[in-house]
């Protein structure tokens, strides 16, 4: 479909007389597209693509800062030290097992939230000003006072479970529970962004839809199947797509609940690429773990994107 | 009375303004001190040294609670090649560090022809510690060791002896807890979380086992005395001898809960001592100290802490800095540290000092642990070997792997650093 709309695009030029592409053959013309791309272009190099050359310049060489000794290339030995590195397996597992309980997490809870704060309330903005607050909430913020809350002598979670008669657990003392703690830590603060773009998609939804699906005689959750979800797939497909990419940066509510113990059990790779980075001062293997990530978020970002293509 | 006050500080206030105008050259010192190593008796052997030269000022900084938010804190500073700090106090394991990394300036310039014999008037460790191929690159600005702290009253109360052996100890807990009845006291407080502490409470029982973890540069790991370490932590929370969450205890837990009062025993450095002391401690006078006990069949074993003045390399004021420095970890200083800081000296003889042993008696006893305190070992590569070891034993402590499988791990890790 996409390349039947491209085709559109280029005959619909070519019809429109000259070929449209010549006109940036006119010196005067191009000059001046020159000009007005260079300061995005100047921009967007310094930001973007020097950094990321950089990192990939860096993912192939010897570079520690603690060493003394200025960098040599090094080939691919980075990558190859990843392979046998129990820890990089370990924290890039637990970063794919985060993404896949906090994401379809926060989607549900989102949807729900949403689903609630479109009822028709009188007053509506109470319900979305609570929707915004969790968003708003710097993620370390969110993880120091999760923290708090899930601590075995004086959190609040294990005072309510021992008001109803169960026996606490030590949440971080157990990979589990801490793994546990995270995820539901997560899910709170992300489920309000997912609720947030739903909410924006519910609303384009016509009235008129649901009017005429109650003259037809579909119940509620008929109704809710066949109009509000298909309608709901595009903006569920873009909430789904910011949510992937960051949980796959995961970093924050981990680093300040638990900073990835016990051992390294509730390390994520963005966690590993910032300790061997910053505490270890090892910029070339930090590199090449960036990259894995770097790689991770494009793949996943090249799925969800042919999906909208697909879709749209 | 008041008024009188306050004219005589306006006066001084004055006339100190008027003395720094008028000198040529005013040097300003930036010194990064450890908050927990009492900043603020730090200030006054800096206000001795301000009042004697009137043309430096020193300014403190400070930040972190603990070795490692520190060391991170000086690295971002140091890879900046930030000129803004002067002076850093570094922990004994980073010196040789921050030599590789060319963050420190050498003193043997300074020093001259005798930097050698000058360097023997301290602690052989520590003359070791801050001397890298030949380069003197930090001065001993304390010493420091690990201790058993114990509870006087409790262990006469029930006649037992302080503990030489870690089975001793156990035996020993557990009749005192047993008898005392008393839900919060924990028989033994040790440092389960992953920081720096971790990484002693591992090298404590494998040290005295007579087993050393790097041999001329190069790692020799003995995996069954590293089993039997993490067993002995591991069975500590399994008797009920140590508390559960061990794995979440760092530093200054252990030292907080000491001093409230619900510990018997407790593995720590020579700083708590002073705080167990003071006007808020439930302690106070009921604290007993002794060298750390052995495995069965061992020798008891220390780890050697203290910390070190490094001028950076990126300093604007270095001839001032290691003037100041060499200042700092002279004898007098070392002495006053002590006596109002409860510091360990790091000059052999300050331990017998008359003024010493009136203000800190127990310090006569400390000086053979410290002498026979371990080193951790020395390498560029030292944060990654301490955090590979700490999450090891902060693992094993939380369940998340037995001992056999840490040892494994740590093992397969280990290799991978030093190489």
């Amino acid at each position: 479909m996409a390349t039947a709309s491209e085709t559109t695009l280029v005959t619909m030029h070519n019809e429109s007389g000259t070929k449209w592409w010549t006109r940036f053959l006119d010196p005067s013309e191009r000059t001046l597209a020159v000009l007005l791309l260079m300061p995005a272009a100047l921009l967007l190099t310094l930001i973007i693509v020097y950094p990321v050359g950089r990192l990939i310049w860096t993912s192939f060489q010897n570079l520690s800062l603690t060493s003394g000794v200025p960098a040599t290339f090094a080939g691919f030995e980075n990558y190859s030290l990843m392979l046998d590195d129990p820890v990089f397996w370990e924290t890039t597992w637990n970063t794919v097992l985060i993404t896949l309980i906090t994401v379809p997490g926060a989607l549900l809870v989102g949807l729900a939230l949403a689903l609630m704060a479109n009822l028709p309330f009188n007053v509506k903005w109470p319900v979305r000003l609570s929707l915004l607050i969790p968003w708003a909430l710097p993620l370390s913020f969110a993880g120091l006072i999760f923290a708090w809350f899930f601590h075995s002598e004086y959190g609040v979670v294990n005072d309510v479970l021992r008001r109803i008669g169960i026996e606490g657990v030590i949440w971080f003392n157990s990979a589990n529970w801490a793994f546990a703690a995270i995820c539901l830590t997560i899910i709170w603060k992300t489920s309000s962004f997912m609720a947030l773009i739903i909410l924006a998609g519910l609303q384009t939804i016509p009235r008129s839809l649901y009017e005429a699906a109650d003259v037809d005689g579909a119940g509620r959750l008929r109704q809710f199947f066949e109009i509000t979800l298909p309608l709901l797939k595009p903006a569920i497909v873009v909430a789904l797509i910011f949510r992937t990419i960051t949980a796959l940066q995961t970093f924050d509510i981990p680093f300040t609940m638990t900073r990835g113990g016990p051992g390294t059990s509730t390390a994520t790779l963005a966690m590993y690429i910032h300790q061997n980075t910053v505490d270890f001062l090892d910029l070339g293997y930090g590199s090449a773990l960036a990259m894995v990530m770097f790689v991770l978020s494009m793949g996943v970002t090249a799925v969800y994107l042919r999906m909208i293509r697909t879709k749209g | 009375m008041t008024l009188n006050k306050t004219m005589t500080l306006l006066l001084a206030g004055a006339a100190v303004t008027l003395s720094a105008s008028v000198a040529t050259a005013q040097t300003n010192l930036r010194v990064f001190v450890s908050s927990q190593h009492r900043p603020d008796v730090w200030r006054k052997a800096f206000d001795m040294y301000e009042a004697k030269n009137a043309n430096v000022k020193v300014t403190i900084e400070t930040g972190g609670n603990t070795s490692e938010q520190q060391a991170q804190y000086l690295n971002t500073v140091m890879t900046a090649k930030d000129s803004s700090l002067d002076i850093m106090i570094l922990d004994v394991i980073r010196p040789a560090q921050y030599a590789a990394a060319g963050w420190t300036v050498p003193f043997n310039e300074t020093l001259g022809s005798d930097a050698a014999s000058y360097m023997k008037r301290y602690l052989p460790a520590y003359a070791e510690a801050n001397t890298v191929d030949g380069k003197v690159v930090a001065l001993p600005a304390f010493a420091d060791a690990m201790f058993l702290y114990y509870r006087k009253d409790l262990l006469e109360k029930h006649s037992i002896q302080p503990p030489q052996t870690w089975d001793e100890l156990a035996a020993a807990a557990k009749k005192v807890t047993d008898a005392e009845k008393d839900p919060n006291l924990q028989g033994l407080s040790f440092q389960g979380k992953a920081i720096e502490g971790a990484v002693c409470t591992f090298l404590l029982p494998y040290w005295s086992m007579g087993k050393q973890l790097v041999s001329d540069g190069k790692l020799s790991f003995d995996k069954d005395a590293a089993v039997k370490s993490l067993k002995l932590w591991k069975d500590f929370v399994d008797q009920g001898v140590a508390k559960k969450n061990i794995a979440e205890v760092a530093t200054d837990d252990t030292r907080k809960e000491f001093q409230a009062g619900n510990v018997l025993f407790a593995v720590n450095w020579s700083y708590a001592w002073g705080q167990f002391q003071g006007a808020e401690s439930a302690v106070k006078d009921k604290v007993g100290v002794v060298k750390l006990p052995a495995v069965q069949g061992g020798q008891p074993a220390s780890c050697l802490g203290g910390w070190e003045w490094g001028v950076s390399a990126y300093s604007n004021n270095k001839t001032e800095a290691q003037k100041f420095v060499q200042y700092l970890s002279s004898p007098e200083i070392s002495e006053f540290m002590a006596i109002n800081a409860a510091l360990l000296p790091q000059f052999p003889e300050v331990y017998t000092d008359a003024d010493v042993t009136k203000a800190v008696p127990w310090f006569a006893n400390a000086k053979p642990v410290v002498e026979t305190a371990k080193a951790r070992p020395v390498t560029p590569r030292y944060n990654e070997v301490s955090e590979i070891i700490r999450t090891t034993v902060n693992g094993v402590l939380a369940g998340q792997s037995t001992p056999e499988e840490g040892a494994t791990q740590m093992e397969g890790r280990l290799r991978r650093v030093l190489r």
